[in-house]
C-alpha cells in the first residue's frame, strides 16, 4: 500500500520548509541582481532609485513565498473571486483612472497600482480553474466560455488604452487554452478569425499607436521621430559589441539617447554595457527560467497544476520576447517591461506572484504512481 | 481475512478520498500525455525563439558592431571649432588699422522657444523688431541644423542691460560672446584694406585662400584677403561629448588655435588720413609711394565708405544704397579705375621718341593751335587756341603742347609707341598685392583688329600721343611709370606689406623689396635729364609751367605733369552736369634731386589737371616733407 501514494516531499532544507524550488529562485535571483546593476549604472549612479527597486524586489520575492505557501487548491477557490474583483477594479480604472496619457493606474489612497498588471496573472489562473474540473479535451462551450474570461479584461485594458498589456494578456490566456488542450485545428480558425477583426482593431486604435506600428514597418523613415527610439536602441546595443563597453561607460544610455533606460528599454542599457556575452547570460537566464516551468507543468498531477504552470512560465518567457523583440526590432513598440529587470512596481511583484504560484504547484504536488 | 482486508483498503482509500477531495485521482493517463505532447511542442518553439533572438542579437551586437559604434560616436562627439584670433593689421609707424573686438550675440535656443508666435510677441517687447530681424528669425527658425537663433548681431553691453531690465519677460535669451574685426579708419583705408566676412561658396572655390577646417570668416578684399593665409591662423577644435539633448557633458579634447600672424603695412596712416580729409568730397584716387624701394605709403580710392559695415550682416539696404550711390564708393579707383591718362603720358611718349630717335632736344615743331593731318577734315586742336609757337620737347612738356606731341606720335607710329610704352609698365599690371588688378589698355593695330574689326587709323595715333584715345591706365600704373622717371628705371613692384610678425614669438619676416627690383634700361641718360628737367620746369617755371602757380614748399622742389583727359562721350558740356566735366591728373615726384615719394592725383570730372589735381599732389608733398623728420617707421 505504501507505494499507492507517494507523500514523500521531494525536497529537503529550507527550500522544503519553504515550498520553494531554488532552482527557479536562482536565476530569478541573477536577473534581479543584473537589473539593479543596469538601474544603478543607467540612471548614472542614482542609488534612491535603486533602493526603490530593492523594496519592490523584497516585497516581490515575499509575496513569493507567501503564495509559495497556499495550497493549489485555495488558489482554485480564490480565483474566480480575484479575478471578478480585478474586474471591477479595471472598471473603476476607466472611469476614475490617475495619469494623464494612458490611464492605466488606481489610485488606492496607500498605494497605486495597475490593475491591469494584476490581470496577467489572474487570466491564467482563472482558466486553469476553469478547466480544472472539466475533461479534457475541452468542449466547444468551455473553449468558448474561456475566451470570454479573456477577453472581458483584454477589452478593457485596450480601452485604457493599453494595446500592449491588453495583447500580452489575450496571448496569455490563448496560451492557456492551447495548454488546455484545445485543436489546434480551432486554434488557427481562431486566429483566422482575429486576424479579420485587425482593420477593425485599426480603426479604433489611438493615433500614436497607429504610428508606433507603422514605424516598426519603416523605422528608418522617420529616424527624428517614431523610429527614434528604435534606431538609438539598436545603436546602442550594436556599440556594445561582444564585451560591452563596460559597466558605466553605456554612452548611449547614459547621455540620454535610449529612451526609458531604466524601464521598457533596460534590456538596451544592460547589452551596451555588457554585450552579447552579458545578453547570452542574461536571455538564457530566462530561458532556463521558462524551461523549469514548463518541466514543472509536465510533471504536475492535474490539469489545474499543468494549465496553470505551463500557461504563466509561457506567459513570462513572451513577455521577454515581446521586451527584447521590441528593442531589437522584431516587434513594434508596444511598452512592456522586461521581467524581473526593468524598473518598476507592479510589474515586479506581480512577476514575483505569478513564480509563487507555479512553486506552489510544484510543491504541494502528490506524486500518483499506478 | 480477504474480505475484511479489502474493505479496509476500500474504506482507508475512501478516507483519503475525503479527505484531500483528490480530484487527482481522476488524472487521466490520456490528459497527462496529451498535456505532456503540448508542453514538448512548446518546449521547442521555446528553444527555436530563443535561438532566433540569439542569432539576431549576434548580427546586431556582433556583425554590425561597426556600424553601429560609428552611429553611436557621432551621436554623442560634436566639434566645436574655436576660432583663430586674427593677425593684427598695423601701419608702417605702428598705429592700429584692423584689430579684433569682443561683441555679443543676442541668441535664443531654438528648443527652449515653446510657441513661436508668443516667443515673438515678448520679443516684440524687448527689442525693436522689424521686418529683417523677424525675416532672419523666421529663416534660422527653419533651419533644423541651427540649434541656436541669434536675434541680434554686434550686440553692445550697453544695449544689453537696457534689454535685461525687462528680461524677465522672455528669460530665454541671452548673449553669446564672440570676436569681431574692428577698423579704425574705415572710410580712409576701405580699399586698400578690404574686409573680413563669412566664408561663401566663391570662397571655397578659391585657388588663392587656405580654407581651414572650420573657419567662419575670411578676408574678402584688399590687404584682409591678399594676406587671409597670412592674418587668419588656424582655428582649434574642441571635441565635445553631449547628451541627447545636445548639452555638453565634457571636453574629450581640445587643440588650441593658432594665432594669426600680424600685418605691418607700408601705409602711412596719417598721410594717408590727411590725403583722404582732403579729397574725400571727390571722386578719384591718389597714390603715394616710394620710389626707391615701392612702398606704398597712401593709397586712397575716394570715396571710401564705412568697412565696419561688412562686419556684422550688412542690410540688404545699406548695402543696395552703397551699390547704387552715384558717386560709387565700393569701386577702387586707384587699381581697378582705367582713366585715359591725358598729357600725363606726353614725358613717356616724349622719352620714346627720343630714344628712338625720332627728335632730339632741339627738334622744333610749330603750334598754331591746330595740327593738320592728311585727308583729315578737321584738324587735332592744341588745348591753347592760339598756338604755342615753335616749341622743342622740353617747352612742349612744359605747357603741355599738344601739337608738338601730334607730330611727334605721328612720325614715331603708333607701332613703335604701343612697344615701348610697355616698358614703363602700362598694359600690364603692377602686381601691387592686391587682387582684381586692371591691367589698362595699350592700343594697337593687332587690338583694334580684334575687338572693333577695323583697321589703325594714323588719327587714332596722334590721340593716344596725347594720352586720349584709347588708351587707358591705372593710377596705379601711372605712379609706377613715374617712379621709373624718378629713379632712372630702376623699379620695385608696388606693395603695401611692410612685413609680418608672430604674435608670441614676435618673429619678424620683413618684405624684401629687392627680391623685386625692375630695370629699364635708358640707352641715354640725357635724353631723360630732358624730360625729367621738364617736369621740373612744369611746377617751377613761374608762368610757363603749367602747374607752376602754386605757392613754393619752403625750400623743395618737385616734378610733375599735369594732365586734363577728356572724358570718352562727352558732349560738350551741353547737360552741364559734373558727371561729363574732364578728368584732372597729376604725376609728380618729390623731392627733385632725391625722388623719396611719388604722387599721383586723378580727380574724376575734376576739370584741369593743373587747377584741380596738381595743388592737392602739392599739399600732400609739402605734408609728407614736413612730418618725414618727426617720425620714424617701425622697421627702421
Amino acid at each position: 500500500m505504501s507505494d499507492f501514494i507517494d507523500t514523500k516531499k521531494p525536497f529537503s532544507g529550507l527550500s522544503a520548509l519553504l515550498y520553494i524550488d531554488a532552482k527557479l529562485v536562482i536565476p530569478i535571483m541573477i536577473i534581479t541582481l543584473i537589473g539593479l546593476v543596469t538601474i544603478f549604472s543607467s540612471s548614472s549612479g542614482d542609488l534612491n532609485l535603486v533602493l526603490k527597486q530593492l523594496t519592490r524586489i523584497m516585497i516581490g520575492i515575499i509575496t513569493m513565498i507567501l503564495i509559495a505557501q497556499v495550497n493549489p487548491d485555495n488558489l482554485k477557490l480564490f480565483a474566480p473571486i480575484l479575478y471578478l474583483f480585478t474586474v471591477f477594479l479595471l472598471a473603476l480604472v476607466l472611469l476614475f483612472g490617475v495619469g494623464n496619457t494612458a490611464d492605466r493606474w488606481l489610485d488606492l489612497y496607500i498605494i497605486r497600482f495597475q490593475p491591469s498588471e494584476l490581470m496577467k496573472i489572474l487570466v491564467p489562473l482563472m482558466l486553469a480553474t476553469f478547466y480544472a474540473d472539466k475533461p479534457l479535451p475541452p468542449k466547444v462551450t468551455y473553449i468558448l466560455i474561456a475566451i470570454l474570461i479573456v477577453l472581458i479584461p483584454v477589452f478593457m485594458i485596450m480601452r485604457q488604452p493599453d494595446l500592449g498589456t491588453a495583447l500580452l494578456i489575450g496571448m496569455s490566456g490563448a496560451i492557456a487554452i492551447l495548454l488546455a488542450g484545445m485543436s489546434f485545428r480551432f486554434f488557427l480558425a481562431g486566429v483566422f478569425s482575429a486576424a479579420s477583426l485587425i482593420p477593425i482593431l485599426w480603426l479604433s486604435m489611438h493615433q500614436y499607436q497607429k504610428q508606433r506600428v507603422l514605424t516598426f514597418f519603416n523605422p528608418e523613415s522617420d529616424p527624428m521621430g517614431s523610429g527614434y527610439q528604435l534606431m538609438q536602441s539598436k545603436i546602442a546595443l550594436g556599440s556594445g559589441g561582444f564585451f560591452g563597453k563596460g559597466f558605466f561607460n553605456g554612452s548611449q544610455s547614459k547621455l540620454g539617447f535610449v529612451p526609458e533606460r531604466s524601464t521598457d528599454f533596460i534590456f538596451t542599457a544592460f547589452g551596451e554595457e555588457f554585450g552579447y556575452l552579458g545578453v547570452i547570460i542574461l536571455m538564457s537566464m530566462y530561458l532556463f527560467i521558462a524551461l523549469r516551468g514548463l518541466s514543472i507543468s509536465i510533471k504536475a498531477t492535474d490539469n489545474f497544476g499543468r494549465i496553470l504552470t505551463g500557461a504563466l512560465s509561457l506567459t513570462i518567457f513572451v513577455y521577454v520576447l515581446v521586451n527584447v523583440g521590441m528593442v531589437i526590432g522584431f516587434l513594434p513598440v508596444v511598452g512592456a517591461p522586461l521581467p524581473f529587470m526593468s524598473y518598476g512596481g507592479t510589474s515586479m511583484v506581480t512577476l514575483f506572484a505569478t513564480i509563487g504560484m507555479i512553486m506552489s504547484v510544484k510543491s504541494h504536488q502528490r506524486i500518483l504512481r499506478k | 481475512m480477504k474480505t475484511k482486508a479489502r474493505k479496509d483498503s476500500i474504506r482507508k482509500r475512501k478516507n483519503i478520498e475525503e479527505k484531500y477531495s483528490w480530484d487527482r485521482l481522476s488524472d487521466s493517463d490520456h490528459e497527462r500525455k496529451s498535456h505532456k505532447a503540448r508542453a514538448l511542442i512548446a518546449t521547442v518553439i521555446v528553444i527555436s525563439l530563443f535561438l532566433l533572438y540569439m542569432v539576431k542579437l549576434y548580427r546586431v551586437q556582433v556583425s554590425d558592431h561597426e556600424y553601429y559604434s560609428v552611429k553611436s560616436d557621432s551621436n554623442r562627439i560634436r566639434i566645436r571649432p574655436i576660432q583663430a584670433t586674427r593677425g593684427i593689421i598695423y601701419d608702417r609707424k605702428g598705429s592700429i588699422l584692423a584689430d579684433n573686438i569682443s561683441t555679443f550675440n543676442l541668441i535664443v535656443k531654438k528648443e527652449l522657444i515653446k510657441d513661436k508666435k508668443d516667443f515673438l510677441k515678448k520679443l516684440g517687447l524687448l527689442v525693436n523688431l522689424d521686418k529683417n530681424i523677424i525675416e532672419s528669425i523666421e529663416k534660422q527658425y527653419k533651419n533644423r541644423r541651427l540649434k541656436d537663433i541669434t536675434i541680434i548681431e554686434d550686440i553692445t553691453l550697453d544695449d544689453y542691460s537696457k534689454i535685461a531690465v525687462d528680461q524677465y519677460i522672455l528669460p530665454i535669451i541671452e548673449l553669446s560672446p564672440k570676436s569681431k574685426r574692428r577698423y579704425n579708419f574705415p572710410e580712409s583705408i576701405s580699399h586698400l584694406m578690404g574686409y573680413v566676412g563669412k566664408v561663401s561658396n566663391n570662397d571655397l572655390d578659391s585657388p588663392v585662400v587656405k580654407i581651414h577646417e572650420g573657419m567662419t570668416e575670411i578676408g574678402k578684399l584688399g590687404v584682409e584677403r591678399f594676406y587671409q593665409n597670412i592674418l587668419s591662423g588656424q582655428p582649434g577644435f574642441e571635441k565635445l561629448e553631449t547628451d541627447a539633448k545636445g548639452e555638453v557633458i565634457r571636453i574629450l579634447e581640445t587643440k588650441e588655435p593658432i594665432r594669426g600672424r600680424d600685418v605691418v603695412l607700408t601705409i602711412d596712416l596719417e598721410l594717408q588720413n590727411f590725403i583722404y580729409e582732403k579729397v574725400k568730397k571727390k571722386e578719384g584716387a591718389v597714390i603715394v609711394m616710394n620710389p626707391n624701394n615701392g612702398d606704398v605709403l597712401a593709397f586712397v580710392s575716394f570715396p571710401g565708405y564705412d568697412l565696419n559695415l561688412f562686419t556684422k550682416s550688412i542690410s540688404n539696404q545699406q548695402y543696395t544704397d552703397l551699390l547704387n550711390d552715384i558717386r560709387r564708393p565700393l569701386i577702387n579707383r586707384a587699381t581697378t579705375g582705367q582713366y585715359p591718362p591725358g598729357s600725363t603720358l606726353k614725358p613717356f611718349i616724349g622719352m620714346i621718341a627720343l630714344e628712338q630717335g625720332i627728335i632730339d632736344a632741339n627738334k622744333h615743331v610749330n603750334c598754331d593751335g591746330a595740327y593738320e593731318l592728311g585727308n583729315h577734315k578737321r584738324p587735332f586742336r592744341c588745348w591753347k587756341k592760339d598756338g604755342h609757337g615753335d616749341a622743342n620737347l622740353s617747352y612742349a612738356l612744359t605747357q603741355s603742347c599738344d601739337v608738338f606731341f601730334y607730330r611727334v606720335a605721328e612720325l614715331t607710329g603708333i607701332d613703335s609707341i604701343s612697344e615701348h610704352l610697355y616698358k614703363y609698365g602700362f598694359g600690364e599690371r603692377t602686381y601691387i598685392d592686391l587682387y582684381g588688378e586692371k591691367s589698362g589698355l595699350i592700343p594697337d593695330r593687332k587690338w583694334k583688329l580684334k575687338t572693333k574689326a577695323l583697321p589703325w587709323y594714323p588719327g587714332e595715333t596722334l590721340n593716344v600721343g596725347i594720352g586720349q584715345g584709347y588708351f587707358l591706365a591705372t593710377p596705379m600704373q601711372l605712379t609706377l611709370a613715374t617712379a621709373s622717371l624718378a629713379t632712372n628705371g630702376e623699379t620695385y613692384t608696388p606693395h603695401l606689406l611692410l612685413g609680418d610678425k608672430n604674435n608670441k614669438t614676435n618673429e619678424i619676416s620683413v618684405y624684401k623689396h629687392k627680391n623685386n627690383k625692375f630695370s629699364t634700361l635708358f640707352k641715354h641718360p640725357d635724353y631723360l635729364e630732358i624730360v625729367k628737367h621738364a617736369m621740373w620746369r612744369v611746377v617751377n617755371e613761374k608762368r610757363v609751367g603749367t602747374a607752376s602757380s602754386m605757392k613754393k614748399i619752403r625750400n623743395i622742389e618737385f616734378a610733375g605733369k599735369t594732365g586734363t583727359a577728356q572724358v570718352y562721350n562727352l558732349d560738350k558740356g551741353k547737360t552741364g552736369t559734373k558727371r561729363l566735366q574732364d578728368h584732372a591728373l597729376f604725376i609728380s615726384y618729390a623731392p627733385f634731386e632725391l625722388p623719396e615719394i611719388v604722387v599721383t592725383v586723378v580727380v574724376e570730372n575734376g576739370g584741369g589737371g593743373s587747377a584741380t589735381a596738381a595743388p592737392i599732389a602739392r599739399d600732400i608733398i609739402e605734408y609728407y616733407m614736413d612730418k618725414k623728420s618727426t617720425s620714424v617707421s617701425m622697421y627702421e
